[in-house]
């Protein structure tokens, strides 16, 4: 008995959505280009009073300890790192929906936002181990958004969601993004991909939202990148820094040995770095 | 109540009447939980990583993050309750160590995590009277002092005794 939510009311709310602000949204596009310097985030930042406020009260936050207080914005900045920027601006574009409670995945409010966060800083220590050049602040931008379309999807979900835990039990489906599909008809990497298209992200963290359960779909000029946050999605769960009812409920895709040299003791160090950045950056972005 | 919550890598005891130790969203890190049936303390580790070798620095700043170091330091924890400091006739039980389905060995944290423990278990002639390890989900756990019931869990899954 498979009940479908309704799309359509799904593409409304989508259409619903505020659009990002022109300069956060130069922001991820400045990200996105692989050849950008950290002269051309500072730009943005400085053209933004508003981010400029907060970037500034972030790197005063207790939580860094530093004894003289920063005001001016390139010497937050190469404190700070572009990832934290990135995190400002998605927190300001998007908070209202990141901090949404997740009834369709029984995730209580914050789980989202702790979940993306967790994901952007391990799919950026997993990148420090790529076998080739790889833009590590990407990796944190593609992890922070991976799941946004959980936002969403979840209020739909909730209706149909009941069944999903014993299907996979039973081995009806594979996981839970099958679960997602044959129960609602659509899951939460389609609505993500949409929502970013909506928002006019870039084109590659578009991709890193439709594919990070399904790397190998990916096309290839992007398939390094939704590997290393497949992986730091992965790594955020074992953390137990789930959003609910899915966490761990996920297939790992072993083609990311083409991309990265993981071997079990990178794997625990980048347990203890992601841990020890998530508690420190969640404190400074909370206060 | 007086109840005891351990974050990663924390670890804590208590025979206060009505308390509780309680940790939460265990993914592949596992708790060592501890009984003493003589004076009814119980006590618990959440437990990240098998092995401090490979970090230092944090194995000073954290070392109940880690399996080697965490489970002396509970069984230290117990003995301040009044418990023999070699662990004599401490009831254990193991929670957690879950994983990603399809795992391969580098992401088998989990697995390594509940091997380390019982490994080091051994060495104070201790072994699990109860376990509840493995899996694709991330468990919730508690030790009550008073019944000296150890409580799983889960979104989507419910409760169980272990
Ligand atoms: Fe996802
Ligand atoms: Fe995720």
């Amino acid at each position: 008995m498979t009940k479908v939510v309704d799309a359509e009311a799904i593409r409304q709310a989508i259409e619903r959505l505020p659009l990002f602000s022109p300069n956060a949204l130069q922001l991820l596009q400045v990200i996105a280009d692989p050849d950008h310097e950290l002269e051309d985030v500072i730009r943005i930042v400085k053209f933004d009073s508003v981010l400029t406020m907060r970037v500034l009260k972030v790197v005063n936050s207790p939580v860094y300890g530093l004894v003289n207080e920063v005001t001016s914005i390139d010497r937050a900045l190469s404190y700070l790192g572009e990832r934290m920027v990135v995190s400002i601006a998605v927190q300001d574009n998007a908070g209202q929906l990141l901090n949404k409670p997740l009834e369709g995945y029984l995730g209580e409010q914050g789980a989202l936002w702790r979940h993306d966060l967790f994901s952007a800083i391990a799919s950026r220590e997993v990148a420090r181990y790529a076998r080739g050049d790889f833009d590590l602040d990407l990796a944190f931008t593609g992890g922070l958004l991976h799941d946004i379309g959980k936002s969403i999807f979840s209020d739909f979900w909730k209706e149909v969601a009941q069944d999903a835990l014993s299907q996979i039990d039973e081995g009806m489906v594979a996981d839970y993004l099958m679960a997602e599909q044959d129960l609602a008809g659509l899951d939460h990497t389609e609505v993500g991909y949409r929502m970013a298209r909506h928002w006019q992200m870039p084109e590659a963290l578009q991709r890193v939202i439709l594919h990070h359960h399904h790397p190998a779909e990916a096309p290839d000029w992007v398939q390094p990148l939704v590997y290393a946050v497949h992986l730091g999605d992965i790594v955020s769960m074992m953390a137990g820094c789930d959003t609910g009812s899915d966490g761990l409920q996920y297939h790992l895709d072993t083609g990311y040995r083409e991309f990265f040299n993981l071997s079990p003791n990178a794997l625990a160090e980048i347990v203890l770095n992601a841990q020890e950045e998530f508690s420190r950056a969640r404190e400074s972005l909370t206060n | 109540m007086s109840e005891i919550i351990l974050g990663i890598g924390d670890y804590g005891a208590s025979k206060t009447p009505g308390g509780r130790v309680k940790t939460f969203a265990l993914g592949s890190c596992v708790a060592a939980i501890l009984r003493d049936p003589r004076n009814g303390a119980v006590g618990m580790v959440h437990v990240a990583l098998p092995d401090s070798s490979i970090n230092e620095a944090k194995a000073r700043q954290r070392p109940g993050y880690f399996a080697d170091l965490g489970l002396p330091l509970l069984i230290q924890e117990m003995a301040r309750l009044g418990s023999p400091d070699n662990g004599r006739g401490l009831v254990v039980k193991l929670v957690g160590g879950a994983s990603i389905m399809d795992h391969n060995e580098t992401f088998n944290i989990g697995k390594r995590n509940v091997l380390a423990l019982k490994k080091h278990l051994w060495a104070y002639g201790l072994g699990p009277l109860a376990e509840d390890v493995g899996g694709n989900y991330s468990r919730t756990v508690s030790v009550f002092v008073d019944s000296g019931k150890v409580v799983v869990n889960c979104p989507g899954r419910g409760e169980w005794e272990v």
